[in-house]
C-alpha cells in the first residue's frame, strides 16, 4: 500500500506534461495572448463540428419527414443567404482577399445567429420530433454562438480596427416555420436545415483554407 | 314375282391414285334373278361406249379405269345396266369429271416477303398453281387457302384466298418467326395438300428509344466532375445521346461540355463548369428515328460527391531505437489531383493490415495525417498494407492503394537465447538432483521435508480410557468428580470472589504490587479457577459445595432478618451486594468453560424489593455481560461490589445507605469507568484483595471507614496508627459481610471481627467452611488449606442464596 502510494506520488511529479492542458489567458489580462494559430485551430474545430451536426440533422429529418414529399425538387429555392456572394469554387476562394472571406465568414455567421434561434424553439414543435434532433437544433445554435465570438477575436487579430462589418442577410422565414399547414411548415424546415447544411460547410470549407493560407503559407 | 332388276346407282367414282379412278355403284333390287352389271361410259360428247376396263381392282360393283382410260379434262358419261332374265335397267348417267375427282398437286414456288413502310410490316405470300401434265388445265381455277402460324406454335390460322396466288398477311407479331403454308383446290374437287412451309422473320417493330437512366456522378478531387448514365434499348435504330442540366436558382439549359474525355456514356464538367454549394439537375436524352425519350432528373451537389483517388507513394521504414523494440513507420501521400495544402480539400486516412496467410484485415482509421507507427507486429512474419482515403465531410472512401508487403526482421537477441538455455539446463539438473534425492533417500526426505503430525500427549489421560469411552474412569483420572456439572456446581464456577467498594480505587491503588501478583496468578491457566476442572481445587470445592449450600442460606436469611430491623439497609445491602455482579474472574483460556459467566448477579442475592438498585444491577450487568462472555484478555475480572460490609449499626447502616446508595453509583460508575478502560491493570488491581485495617472496637469497618470519612481521599489508605494488612476475602456471607482469609504472612486480627460477630454466628451454627470455622476464634491457629495457593477460592463456599 505504502509503495504504491509512494510510486503514485512520483509519478504525478515526474510526468506531469502530458497532464495539464495548455495554459488558458486569464480574462483582461494584456500580455497574454493566444497565438493566432491556436484561434484558427478552435475555429475550424468548431466549424467541423457544427456541418458535422448540421449534415446529421438534416439527414435525419429527411429521412423522417421528408420521403416521398418531393422536397428536393423545391428546395432549389435558395437560402436566406444567398444574396451574399461567396466565392462558389476553389479559384474564387484563392483569388478572394482573406480579409473579404473573414469577413464574409462572420456576416453569414451572423445571419445565422436569429434562424438558429428560432429553428431550436421551433423545431420543438413538430409533432413527435426525436430527440436526437431537438438537442441537435440547441447544439448548433449554442456553438454558432461560440464560433463567432471566435471569429470576432480573429478579426480583430487579422485585421484591427475594422470596423463595419456590414455583411449580413435578414432571415424572415419564422412565419413559414409557424403555418398551419404541415406539408408546407415541414417543407419550411426542410428548406432551412438544407440551406444550414450548405453554409456550415461553406464556413468550414473557408475556414481550412483561411488557416492553410495563413498559418501555414498554403503547406498543410 | 320375277322381273326385270331394279336401277343401280352410281354412289361415287374418286381417284385414289393418280390418273385412275374408280366408281362404285349401289344395285337395286335384283327382281329375284341373279343380276348381271355392266358400266358404260363414254367420253365428254363423243359417241362411242365403252365398257368398264376392270371390274374386280376396287371389289365388287365397282369399276377401276387405269392410266389408260384416264382422262384428265374430259367428262364421262358412266351408266351401270343391271341385267337379268327378264330384262335390264339402266342407272341415271353420272357425269364425271375426271378433274374434279383428282387430287391436284399443290402449289408451289410459295415465296415470303416483308415490307415496312410507315412502322408497319407486312408480309406477302406468293406462289404458283401445281404443274399439270396437261397443259390445257390452266382454264380451271385454282381456289387457294393459305394458313400461317408463329413458329412456337401450334395452331394454324388459315385463310381463304380465293384464286390468286399471292396474299398479304396482316397482324403479324413483330420480331417472330412465323411458318406459311398454302393449298389449292380446283372448283369441283378436292383439296390439294399443303405446300411445304415456308418460314420468314418479322422484324422487330420500329419503336423510339428506351428512357436511359443515370448511374452516378463523381468528383475525383472536388474540381471537376463526371456523370454517367445507361442507356435502354435502342428501339431498333441508332439512338443518340445528350444531356442537358441547370443550375440552381437559373432557368437557362446547358448542354454537357465534354462527352468524350470520360467515355462512353459520360459527361465532364471541367474546372469552369463545376460550381459548389449549388445544385444541379441533370438529365440525358436519347433519341432516334422514331422519337426520343428523357431519363429522370438527377440532382447533384458537387460537394457530396466527392471521391478520391487512392493514395500514393506509401512507404515503410523500419525504425530502431536503442533499449526499445524496433517499430514500422508507414507514410503515404495524398493523391495528386487533391488539392490539400491549399486546404481547399481536408482528407482522412485509413489503413487496414494483415498477415499475409490470414484471412481477415485489420482496419484502422488513423485521422488526417500521413504517416503511422505501428509497434504491434510480429517478428519474423510477413504483412500485407493498404491505405485509402476520403474526405472530411461527405464523400465516399477512395480504392485501396496498391498492396505493400511489410516482413518483420526477426529478432533473435543472443541473449535472450542463452538465459533460456541456461535456465533449461539448471532446471533439468535441479530436477535430476531431486529426483536422484528422493530415489535414495526416500522416506526420510519425506520426513524432513513434511515432519509428522505428533499427536496428543495429556498426563494422566489414558487414551485407550477415552477410546473405552469410560469417563468416570477418565474423569476420575482427572481428577474430577460429577463432570459433566451439574447445576449444585454453577455457584463453584465462580472463581472468586473479587470485593469492590466505594473504596476501589482505594484499593486499586493501594495494592498495586499485590494485585500485579495476583493478576500474574491469574494468567496461569493452571491455578485455581474455582471450577470443576480444576485439579488442585477440584476435590474440596465439589465435596463442600454439596455440603455447604444448603446449610447456608436459611442460616443466613435468618441471620439476615434477626440482624436486620427491616429497614432499608438489608436491602441495601442486598441491593450492594446484586450489585456485585458477576465475581469471577475470567482469565487465561476457560472463559469457554464458565458457562455461569452468564449467571446473573441474581444468583445471589435476596429479592430485592428495591427497585433502583435493581435497575443499577441490570445496567451493571448490561455492560458486565457483553465484557466477560468471550472476552479473556480484557476485564480480568469482574469484580464484585461489596458494600458488604454493612454495620450493625443504624447509624452504620444510615451510612452505609448513604455509601450504599452512593457506592451504587460509583460502582456503577466504576464499573462504566472501568469497562471504558482498556488497562486491564486496573481491572487486575480490583481483585480480592481488601485492605485489612485493624479494626478497634470502637471503629467501623475500615474498608467502610475510609469511604465514609473522606471520598476524596481516594488515596489515602492509612488510617493513622493502622499498618497496613492485606487480607484476601474468602467469602461474602449474606451479602454484608467479608470473610476474610487469614494471613499466613503475618499476624492479623481478624478484621472482620465486629462484623464477624455476625458471622461468626453463622458460622457456628454451621461450618461454613473448614477455614473459617478455625480462622476466626484463633486467627493464629488458621491454616490454610492444603491446597498450595494462597487462597483458597471463595466461590467454593459460596452459598448459593436463591
Amino acid at each position: 500500500g505504502l509503495l504504491l502510494m509512494a510510486l503514485l506520488v512520483s509519478h504525478m511529479f515526474l510526468a506531469k506534461e502530458g497532464v495539464t492542458s495548455l495554459p488558458i489567458c486569464p480574462n483582461g489580462s494584456v500580455n497574454c495572448q493566444v497565438s493566432l494559430g491556436e484561434l484558427f485551430d478552435r475555429a475550424v474545430k468548431l466549424s467541423h463540428y457544427i456541418h458535422f451536426l448540421s449534415s446529421e440533422i438534416f439527414n435525419e429529418f429527411d429521412e423522417r419527414y421528408a420521403q416521398g414529399r418531393g422536397f428536393i425538387t423545391k428546395a432549389v429555392n435558395g437560402c436566406h443567404t444567398s444574396s451574399l456572394t461567396t466565392p462558389e469554387d476553389k479559384e474564387q476562394a484563392q483569388q478572394i482577399h482573406h480579409e473579404d472571406l473573414l469577413n464574409l465568414v462572420v456576416g453569414v455567421l451572423r445571419s445565422w445567429n436569429d434562424p438558429l434561434v428560432h429553428l431550436a424553439s421551433e423545431v420543438q414543435r413538430i409533432k413527435e420530433a426525436p430527440d436526437t434532433i431537438l438537442w441537435k437544433a440547441v447544439e448548433i445554435e449554442e456553438q454558432n454562438k461560440r464560433l463567432l465570438e471566435g471569429m470576432e477575436k480573429i478579426v480583430g487579430r487579422v485585421h484591427p480596427g475594422d470596423i463595419g462589418n456590414d455583411i449580413y442577410s435578414p432571415w424572415t422565414g419564422l412565419p413559414s416555420l409557424q403555418l398551419a399547414d404541415e406539408d408546407s411548415r415541414l417543407f419550411a424546415f426542410y428548406n432551412l436545415l438544407h440551406c444550414l447544411r450548405r453554409d456550415s460547410h461553406k464556413i468550414d470549407n473557408y475556414l481550412k483554407l483561411l488557416k492553410c493560407r495563413l498559418i501555414h503559407d498554403s503547406n498543410c | 314375282g320375277q322381273q326385270f332388276p331394279g336401277k343401280p346407282k352410281i354412289t361415287r367414282c374418286r381417284s385414289l391414285e393418280k390418273d385412275t379412278f374408280s366408281c362404285w355403284w349401289k344395285p337395286g333390287p335384283d327382281g329375284g334373278l341373279p343380276t348381271n352389271y355392266t358400266l358404260f361410259y363414254s367420253k365428254d360428247s363423243e359417241e362411242t361406249v365403252y365398257e368398264c376396263p376392270d371390274y374386280r381392282t376396287s371389289g365388287p360393283n365397282s369399276c377401276y379405269f387405269d392410266k389408260k382410260h384416264t382422262n384428265h379434262r374430259t367428262t364421262y358419261n358412266i351408266t351401270v345396266m343391271a341385267t337379268n332374265e327378264f330384262g335390264s335397267n339402266s342407272s341415271d348417267p353420272q357425269y364425271v369429271d375426271v378433274t374434279c375427282i383428282v387430287q391436284p398437286d399443290s402449289p408451289v414456288d410459295l415465296s415470303l416477303e416483308t415490307t415496312t413502310s410507315a412502322g408497319v410490316t407486312d408480309l406477302w405470300a406468293k406462289w404458283s398453281p401445281p404443274p399439270l401434265a396437261h397443259n390445257s388445265s390452266n382454264w380451271r381455277l385454282h381456289h387457294y387457302e393459305l394458313r400461317f402460324k408463329p413458329e412456337e406454335e401450334e395452331k394454324w390460322e388459315t385463310v381463304s384466298v380465293g384464286v390468286q396466288t399471292q396474299y398479304k398477311v396482316m397482324n403479324l407479331n413483330a420480331g417472330l418467326k412465323y411458318g406459311v403454308q398454302v393449298r389449292c383446290m380446283l372448283d369441283c374437287g378436292e383439296w390439294s395438300e399443303w405446300s411445304p412451309e415456308r418460314q420468314i422473320q418479322i422484324p422487330s417493330g420500329q419503336l423510339p428509344p428506351e428512357k436511359p437512366t443515370i448511374i452516378k456522378c463523381r468528383s475525383p478531387e472536388k474540381e471537376t466532375f463526371t456523370c454517367w448514365w445507361k442507356p435502354g434499348s435502342d428501339g431498333g435504330h441508332p439512338t443518340n445521346y445528350t444531356l442537358l442540366y441547370s443550375k440552381e436558382g437559373e432557368e437557362q439549359i446547358y448542354e454537357c461540355p465534354d462527352y468524350t474525355t470520360a467515355g462512353p456514356n459520360s459527361c465532364y464538367f471541367d474546372k469552369k463548369h463545376t460550381s459548389f454549394w449549388t445544385i444541379y439537375n441533370i438529365t440525358v436524352k436519347a433519341t432516334n428515328k422514331m422519337g426520343s425519350n428523357s431519363s429522370d432528373p438527377h440532382y447533384v451537389d458537387v460537394t457530396y460527391i466527392v471521391q478520391p483517388d487512392p493514395p500514393v507513394n506509401v512507404t515503410l521504414e523500419l525504425k530502431k531505437p536503442i533499449n526499445r523494440k524496433p517499430y514500422l513507420v508507414l507514410t503515404w501521400f495524398p493523391p495528386p489531383l487533391a488539392d490539400v495544402r491549399s486546404g481547399w480539400l481536408t482528407l482522412e486516412y485509413e489503413l487496414r493490415l494483415k498477415p499475409e496467410e490470414g484471412e481477415e484485415w485489420e482496419t484502422i482509421f488513423v485521422g488526417q495525417q500521413t504517416q503511422y507507427k505501428m509497434f504491434s507486429l510480429n517478428p519474423g512474419k510477413k504483412y500485407i498494407v493498404q491505405i485509402h482515403c476520403k474526405p472530411d465531410h461527405h464523400g465516399s472512401w477512395s480504392e485501396w492503394s496498391s498492396e505493400k508487403y511489410i516482413q518483420i526482421p526477426s529478432d533473435y537477441r543472443v541473449k535472450d537465447m542463452i538465459v533460456w538455455i541456461i535456465v533449461g539446463v539448471l532446471s533439468s539438473l535441479i530436477c535430476l538432483i531431486m529426483s536422484w534425492t528422493m530415489v535414495l533417500k526416500g522416506y526420510r526426505m519425506i520426513a524432513f521435508i513434511l515432519p509428522p503430525v505428533p499427536g496428543p500427549k495429556i498426563k494422566g489421560i489414558d487414551t485407550h480410557l477415552l477410546e473405552t469411552g469410560k469417563s468416570e474412569e477418565l474423569l476420575s483420572a482427572l481428577g474430577c468428580h460429577g463432570f459433566p456439572p451439574t447445576s449444585d456446581c454453577e455457584e463453584l464456577l465462580i472463581e472468586y470472589l473479587e470485593v469492590e467498594d466505594s473504596e476501589d480505587q482505594q484499593l486499586r491503588q493501594s495494592h498495586p504490587s499485590k494485585n500485579t501478583r495476583l493478576a500474574s496468578k491469574e494468567t496461569d491457566s493452571d491455578s485455581g479457577r474455582g471450577s470443576c476442572d480444576s485439579p488442585s481445587l477440584l476435590p474440596e470445592k465439589c465435596r463442600e459445595s454439596r455440603t455447604l449450600p444448603s446449610k447456608l442460606p436459611s442460616q443466613d436469611v435468618r441471620e439476615v432478618h434477626e440482624n436486620n430491623a427491616g429497614s432499608g439497609w438489608e436491602t441495601q445491602c442486598v441491593a450492594s451486594s446484586e450489585d456485585r455482579a458477576l465475581p469471577f474472574n475470567i482469565a487465561g483460556t476457560k472463559s469457554s468453560t464458565w458457562p455461569a459467566a452468564n449467571v446473573h448477579p441474581s444468583t445471589f442475592a435476596y429479592h430485592s424489593t428495591v427497585d433502583a438498585p435493581k435497575v443499577t444491577l441490570s445496567t451493571t450487568n448490561v455492560n458486565v455481560a457483553p465484557v466477560l462472555v468471550g472476552n479473556e484478555e480484557k476485564h480480568q475480572s469482574r469484580y464484585s461490589t461489596s458494600e458488604t460490609l454493612c454495620e450493625e449499626n443504624l447509624e452504620k447502616q444510615q451510612a452505609v445507605e448513604k455509601m450504599h446508595s452512593k457506592n451504587d453509583q460509583s460502582t456503577i460508575q466504576v464499573n462504566q469507568n472501568r469497562l471504558s478502560e482498556k488497562s486491564s491493570f486496573l481491572n487486575a488491581k480490583l481483585m480480592d484483595y481488601v485492605e485489612v485495617h485493624k479494626i478497634r472496637q470502637d471503629e467501623d469497618a475500615a474498608v467502610l471507614l475510609k469511604h465514609k470519612e473522606n471520598s476524596g481521599k481516594i488515596e489515602k489508605y492509612t488510617i493513622p496508627g493502622t499498618s497496613k494488612e492485606y487480607t484476601k476475602v474468602s467469602t461474602v456471607v449474606d451479602h454484608n459481610i467479608l470473610v476474610l482469609m487469614p494471613d499466613s504472612r503475618g499476624q492479623h486480627t481478624p478484621v472482620s471481627q465486629e462484623p464477624a460477630k455476625e458471622m461468626s454466628q453463622n458460622l457456628q451454627q454451621g461450618q461454613v467452611e473448614k477455614n473459617l470455622s478455625y480462622c476466626l476464634p484463633a486467627p493464629g491457629e488458621c491454616q490454610r488449606e492444603a491446597g498450595g495457593s494462597e487462597y483458597m477460592d471463595p466461590s467454593s463456599f459460596m452459598p448459593s442464596f436463591k
